[in-house]
């Protein structure tokens, strides 16, 4: 798995190629608890760029939940662009479908912070 | 009268995650060859992922001397997949509902619950350290 990170003002995005799987879930995670510790209680507005994902399992979704879990109780938010439809499923059928702000473009989801 | 056709397919693997993806590699195989329509494939996939990780990581604790096996069985019907970790068992009803509001924001607790979500049948044998899944074609 691969995790290139960009910046777009005070957002950050993450492009995140290959499958969030077993093992290849621990590299994300720490990518992602090293921005939230690197923050020190500011808020992290994070985009997680899905596009390349083919396959996400329980351990890939524990990951994203905790994510979310930690980032909003700093009152940052994070959301998902651009889903397949396995992962889609997923989210559905774990119930998280009301929790997860979901976009189609790069564009909708920079645009989604733009009043937080 | 014919005889019922059956495939046995078996997979012996030491109980490290790193070897999960080999396990992704068969079944993918298997599932293309079964011709289930891609949905039905991702969701076979997902759950017997996930049933190796329980078996891998829960049951055998990543111990690399204890084996996971995996049986995949075919027939014109349904694909039958039993899962045999060395680990001590556990039962399925001390195991948390991660759809209850208090669970839904954990990160852990999800992949019994994905595995019946995912395929028609799931059954425990010998205090779940048996897992046998049917998906019927």
């Amino acid at each position: 798995m691969q995790v290139n990170l960009r910046h777009n003002d005070n957002v950050i995005i993450l492009d995140i190629e290959g499958n969030l799987v077993g093992p290849n879930t621990i590299a994300l995670k720490n990518i992602i608890d090293n921005l939230i510790r690197k923050a020190d209680g500011a808020p992290v507005f994070l985009i997680l760029n899905l596009e390349r994902v083919q396959m996400m399992d329980s351990s890939g979704l524990g990951v994203i939940v905790a994510a979310y879990a930690s980032i909003r109780r700093d009152m940052g938010r994070i959301v998902l662009l651009n889903i397949g439809g396995n992962i889609r499923s997923l989210i559905i059928m774990a119930k998280l479908v009301t929790i997860f702000d979901r976009y189609d473009t790069e564009a909708e989801a920079l645009a989604s912070f733009q009043n937080t | 009268m014919g005889e019922k056709k059956q495939l046995k397919i078996f997979l012996s693997l030491p109980s490290t995650m790193q070897l999960i993806y080999l396990l992704d590699t068969v079944i993918s195989d298997i599932l293309k060859e079964m011709k289930f329509d891609e949905e039905v494939q991702e969701h076979v996939n997902l759950a017997v992922i996930e049933a190796g990780t329980n078996a891998i990581k829960h049951g055998n604790k990543e111990d690399t001397d204890k084996n996971a096996t995996f049986e995949f069985l075919i027939d014109d019907e349904k694909l039958t997949i039993v899962i045999t970790d060395e680990g001590p068992g556990f039962e399925r009803q001390e195991v948390a509902n991660p759809l209850d509001p208090e669970n839904l924001l954990k990160s852990s607790g999800r992949g019994l619950f994905l595995m019946e979500a995912c395929m028609d049948e799931v059954v425990y044998e010998a205090e779940g350290t048996i897992i046998k899944m049917v998906k019927y074609r």
